[in-house]
């Protein structure tokens, strides 16, 4: 049978985001996979260059959606290490906290995109409706849903007082009942079993060989995870465990992040139940003086590690950003060779891929042969307009 | 020995090794070790530092020295993390590349090439990374004297207008 080679991505209905596979198949099989990123370069390094570090700090957590606190506090971590800053312990707590909401919210989430991508739609609206709870959580806790903007230098922004605590461990619960079911669910139902078992294989030298990092690293036995090997906030006082399984398959991704949701709710009700006391935040000069240090944090989809070299002024010399896709990205060809193209989009929705995509809305207007950018006034105009004409009054608002 | 034996343990051993090949080794605080490396001998460093436990390469930092650019080797055991700062002058900086002992540092390396302009010896040829494919050859962004409003400013196209 002859090969044939074909483009999936960077526009694909089964992507979410730009990325390009170069698929050569042999009937239904697929024998190598090549792998093109780029599409959604920002240059925000080099932007990070010429702003200061608290601006930055907006910056670096646009990088990724789902992971804005994870980026912001690798990058914090690094700022506080060279400015040589004592954190308080409650905004340790606070951090800690948040990353594991965030951890929960990115997880049910991907539960749901699994199972949205085996043809399991059921699954997808269950966990996005459970999701809900865990944004109403970040939102309660921060007044925003996915960029939280918790993080400052030297503490954290917002104190949590006693009926939010109340409010969180009460959605807290509900979740913790809705994941025993999920967990039943990806072990016993026939449907999922089907269609993640043996699919996607990445065995244990190859997944140390290419790299990879967090639920896809462990569900092939690999015990990495930054919390226990290297801990940072209060990870080193927890109580939790780190989860692994050793089916190398889509099955085995499902089950890790499934069971993390689990320890998640652990560390969150620890966290809740001994909030430190005292101040959430500590003044950090503007100006940092010279050095440079790294500094690596669990990420909902893996190790994510950031590099930072100052040089006395207020603004970095260069910041460098490592996100888990990048990562994790290499194993995926492997993981696709082998394999049946009908098998594609839930083989590389199993590493939980996160190309950051936020942008600027641009519009391209071949009239004037020129791009234009909206301000938020033209887009506000433009969508009350819209709104009118399908009989929806907003301006009055 | 200080409080830090295994990161000592690791500095010494990578020394009597490697003498001269790695130099300026520092223990900067628990699980952070530093040090300077031979671009030449890098690849062998970094094999025997993956049969010692460090096996997995977190990512290669690009960085503009001035006169020299730099590529730092972040390796990691997952607990602690030696970087390796690997120096080549400005004026031809070439590396030799590590895909034989880490297969996945692919897209770090080309990372290199087309933001640094860091020749990568042995990369194999394929489709730039992570710049787009009509972005103008030999401008390197990471570099110091790359100026963003400089390659605005030539491009005519990418002008924005805002209404």
């Amino acid at each position: 049978m002859s090969k044939i080679t074909i483009p999936f991505g960077p526009q694909h209905p089964a992507l979410k985001e730009p990325e390009n596979f170069m698929l050569v198949l042999e009937g239904e099989q697929i024998t190598s996979a090549g792998i093109n990123l780029g599409y959604n370069h920002r240059g925000m390094e080099k932007a990070a260059e010429g702003r200061t570090y608290i601006q930055n700090l907006y910056l670096i957590e646009r990088v990724c959606g789902i992971c804005s606190h994870s980026h912001t506090t690798t990058y914090i971590t690094n700022v506080e290490e060279l400015a040589k800053a004592e954190v308080p312990q409650r905004a340790l707590a606070i951090r800690t906290l948040f990353a594991e909401l965030e951890r929960v919210h990115s997880h049910l989430l991907w539960l749901g995109v699994a199972g949205y991508e085996m043809g399991f739609e059921t699954l997808f609206m269950y966990t996005w409706r459970d999701r809900e709870q865990v944004l109403d959580c970040l939102e309660l806790l921060s007044g925003n849903r996915v960029h939280y903007s918790i993080n400052t230098l030297g503490g954290v922004r917002r104190d949590i007082t006693a009926e939010q605590k109340a409010e969180v461990l009460k959605r807290i619960k509900y979740l913790e009942e809705r994941t025993q079911y999920y967990i039943k669910l990806a072990t016993q139902e026939p449907t999922v079993l089907a269609r993640t078992a043996n699919v996607g294989k990445l065995p244990y030298d190859v997944a140390i060989e290419r790299g990879a990092v967090g639920p896809t690293a462990r569900a092939s036995g690999v015990a990495r995870d930054v919390r226990k090997d290297d801990p940072y906030l209060l990870y080193a006082q927890l109580d939790f465990n780190l989860i692994t399984h050793n089916t190398n398959d889509v099955f085995g991704r499902l089950v890790v992040r499934a069971l993390e949701l689990v320890e998640s709710y652990k560390i969150i009700n620890q966290v809740l139940n001994n909030l430190p006391e005292g101040p959430v935040a500590v003044k950090v000069p503007m100006k940092v003086a010279p050095g440079e240090c790294v500094n690596h944090y669990e990420a909902p989809r893996g190790e994510d590690i950031h590099y930072l070299k100052s040089n006395g002024t207020d603004k970095p010399e260069r910041l460098k950003v490592r996100a888990p896709t990048l990562a994790n990205l290499q194993s995926v060809a492997y993981m696709l060779e082998g394999g049946w193209l009908a098998d594609v989009p839930l083989v590389i929705a199993a590493i939980d891929p996160c190309m950051s995509c936020t942008d600027r809305a641009a519009v391209w207007n071949p009239k004037k042969g020129k791009t234009e950018v909206y301000s938020w006034e033209e887009m506000r105009k433009l969508g009350i307009e819209q709104y009118k004409r399908r009989g929806v009054d907003f301006s009055r608002l | 020995m200080s409080e830090f034996e295994k990161e000592e343990k690791i500095k010494a051993g990578l020394e009597a090794k490697f003498p001269g090949a790695v130099t300026n080794a520092l223990v900067q605080r628990k699980n952070r070790v530093w040090l300077d490396a031979a671009g030449e001998k890098l690849p062998e460093i970094l094999a025997w530092m993956k049969a010692g436990g460090f096996n997995h390469l977190a990512t290669v930092t690009g960085f503009d020295e001035g006169e020299n650019l730099g590529a730092y080797y972040h390796m990691t055991d997952t607990k602690i993390i030696v970087t390796l700062k690997v120096k080549t002058p400005r004026a031809n900086p070439s590396i030799p590349s590590v895909l034989s002992v880490f297969p996945g540092a692919v897209s770090y390396e080309k990372e290199l090439e087309d933001m640094l302009g860091i020749k990568v010896q042995g990369l194999p040829p394929g489709r730039r990374y992570p710049l787009a494919e009509d972005f103008p050859v030999g401008q390197y962004p990471l570099r110091k004297d790359w100026k963003t409003e400089d390659y605005l400013a030539q491009q005519p196209s990418l002008k924005t207008e805002t209404k």
